[in-house]
């Protein structure tokens, strides 16, 4: 039996893109169905009941009706259209940083609810704490770890012996941490001071709204940053765009990545 | 569709089809239409639309002050003595410009940025007519800075990297009003649309 036509959904717009006179091609992530591409018709009018419900980073009940090539949006209601954090230049760059991420991690016809709520979750936790970096920091960890492809931390990936504090290194291509005694051949090695593995460990089993207001200093922010940014650029295999925006609002605030 | 995917057309119908595929939102088949549309046009209308294009590329220029498409810089805006010459209102493109001119509540300048800072797709600060702005605020007595990016995200985001670059300047910065469209509903407006109205809410 066919798939009904209709469908309901809750979804995070990650991006949309104009179309044609009034339409809107926006690029969804549900939480039923995965990455979903649709078609808003007539929602950049601005007597168009759908105005507004697209922007990026807004959270949306939808009813959607499957089309040959682009399902259409017949519907939609705002859940949250997270509008403090719309309100900070430096949360914007964090969020459009999140969407850019899901948008590359997430994929078609392929659920993942975790990934939904991890991207609501982290949204509302950058929401809270605009300046702090720890939320995002959270994020592109869990994101690795829903992807299926959570970097190891307590074990040598190589050798699988349990790691001695202060003797280890890091490889974002071998998946994790590796001991000082293995040296294979083909390792994208990384230093991993023990200061950061540890706040890695702290992110990994601590959930977000419980996360404590770490204060890191500048050196263990970078060591941080730089590791989780180059696994997930390694598995990504592409830019991250909204990357340079990020550093360009730190950058001009004064603060410390 | 490139030449060598249709060989009965001529080469110089091929070109045709290959440069009209190259305008946004026009695909081969279309690409196509338009082609055997523009052969059956009469020889004045279709050469009143080459010299339209080969005039529009050779004369329009920049303003050098509000960086709006102009065929004289500077453009007639900035060149009238009339308008307001201290209050300067930022919008992202040339079409912005006849909006809010057929408004024809506005009597001040314009500055044209030129796009919108829109991380997802690689444009950032250094993308757009910012520099220019800056060189102008610092050169003439402005005393108004009116933000009218759209009301989306990447709009307010633009409004709010100027007014940042901006802070600590004595100049007064203002953005358009947020809320209800004319004709709109409060039940199918979203959430923060209407709390953007309720927080500007004016005393009848």
């Amino acid at each position: 039996m066919a798939p009904p036509r209709a469908y309901q959904c809750e979804a995070v717009t990650l991006k949309k893109f104009p179309l044609g006179e009034a339409d809107l091609l926006v690029t969804l992530y549900t939480r039923e169905r995965g990455k979903v591409r649709a078609l808003a018709r007539g929602a950049r009018r601005s007597n168009s009941k759908l105005m507004g419900h697209f922007e990026p980073l807004t959270q949306v009940k939808l009813s959607l009706a499957q089309g040959r090539d682009l399902d259409h949006v017949v519907q939609a209601q705002v859940v949250s259209g997270f509008a403090l954090l719309k309100g900070d230049l430096g949360a914007i760059a964090k969020g459009l940083y999140v969407a850019e991420l899901v948008d590359g991690f997430g994929s078609e016809s392929n659920p993942n609810q975790p990934l939904y709520r991890l991207v609501i979750e982290a949204l509302h936790a950058i929401e809270a704490a605009p300046e702090s970096d720890l939320p995002l920091r959270f994020f592109e960890l869990h994101l690795l770890q829903v992807s299926g492809l959570m970097p190891e931390l307590y074990r040598c990936v190589e050798c699988r012996q349990t790691l001695t504090p202060g003797r280890h290194r890091f490889s974002p291509n071998l998946g994790g941490a590796l001991c000082l005694d293995c040296n294979p051949t083909d390792a994208r090695l990384r230093p991993l001071s023990l200061r950061t593995l540890k706040v890695l460990r702290l992110l990994h089993r601590t959930p977000i709204a419980e996360l404590p207001a770490l204060s890191m200093d500048a050196a263990l922010a970078r060591e941080l940053k730089a590791l989780l940014s180059t696994t997930i650029q390694y598995w990504l295999d592409k830019e991250i765009r909204s990357n340079s925006f990020l550093e360009h609002v730190h950058h001009v605030a004064g603060t410390e990545v | 569709m490139s030449s060598e995917q249709i060989p009965s057309a001529a080469p110089s119908l091929s070109r045709l089809i290959q440069e009209l595929q190259k305008l946004p939102g026009i695909g081969p088949k279309s690409a196509q239409r338009l082609a055997y549309y523009l052969i059956r046009l009469p020889d004045d209308d279709a050469y009143a639309l080459a010299d339209a294009i080969t005039a529009v590329k050779q004369q329009i220029v920049l303003c050098a002050e509000c960086q709006n498409l102009t065929d004289d810089s500077p453009c007639s805006i900035c060149s009238d003595s009339r308008r307001d010459q201290d209050v300067v209102c930022v919008v992202e493109d040339p079409l912005d410009v006849l909006a809010l001119e057929r408004t024809r509540c506005f009597r001040g300048l314009y500055h044209v940025l030129h796009g919108v800072i829109s991380p997802l797709n690689g444009i950032g600060p250094e993308q757009l007519k910012l520099k220019e702005l800056y060189a102008r605020l610092s050169g003439k007595q402005v005393q108004e800075l009116v933000i009218a990016t759209n009301a989306t995200l990447e709009g307010e985001a633009t409004a709010m990297y100027i007014r940042r670059q901006l802070a600590g300047s004595e100049l007064k910065i203002t953005h358009l009003a947020r809320g209800l469209p004319v004709g709109g509903a409060l039940e199918y407006t979203d959430e923060l649309t209407l709390s953007r109205a309720f927080q500007g809410r004016q005393e009848l």
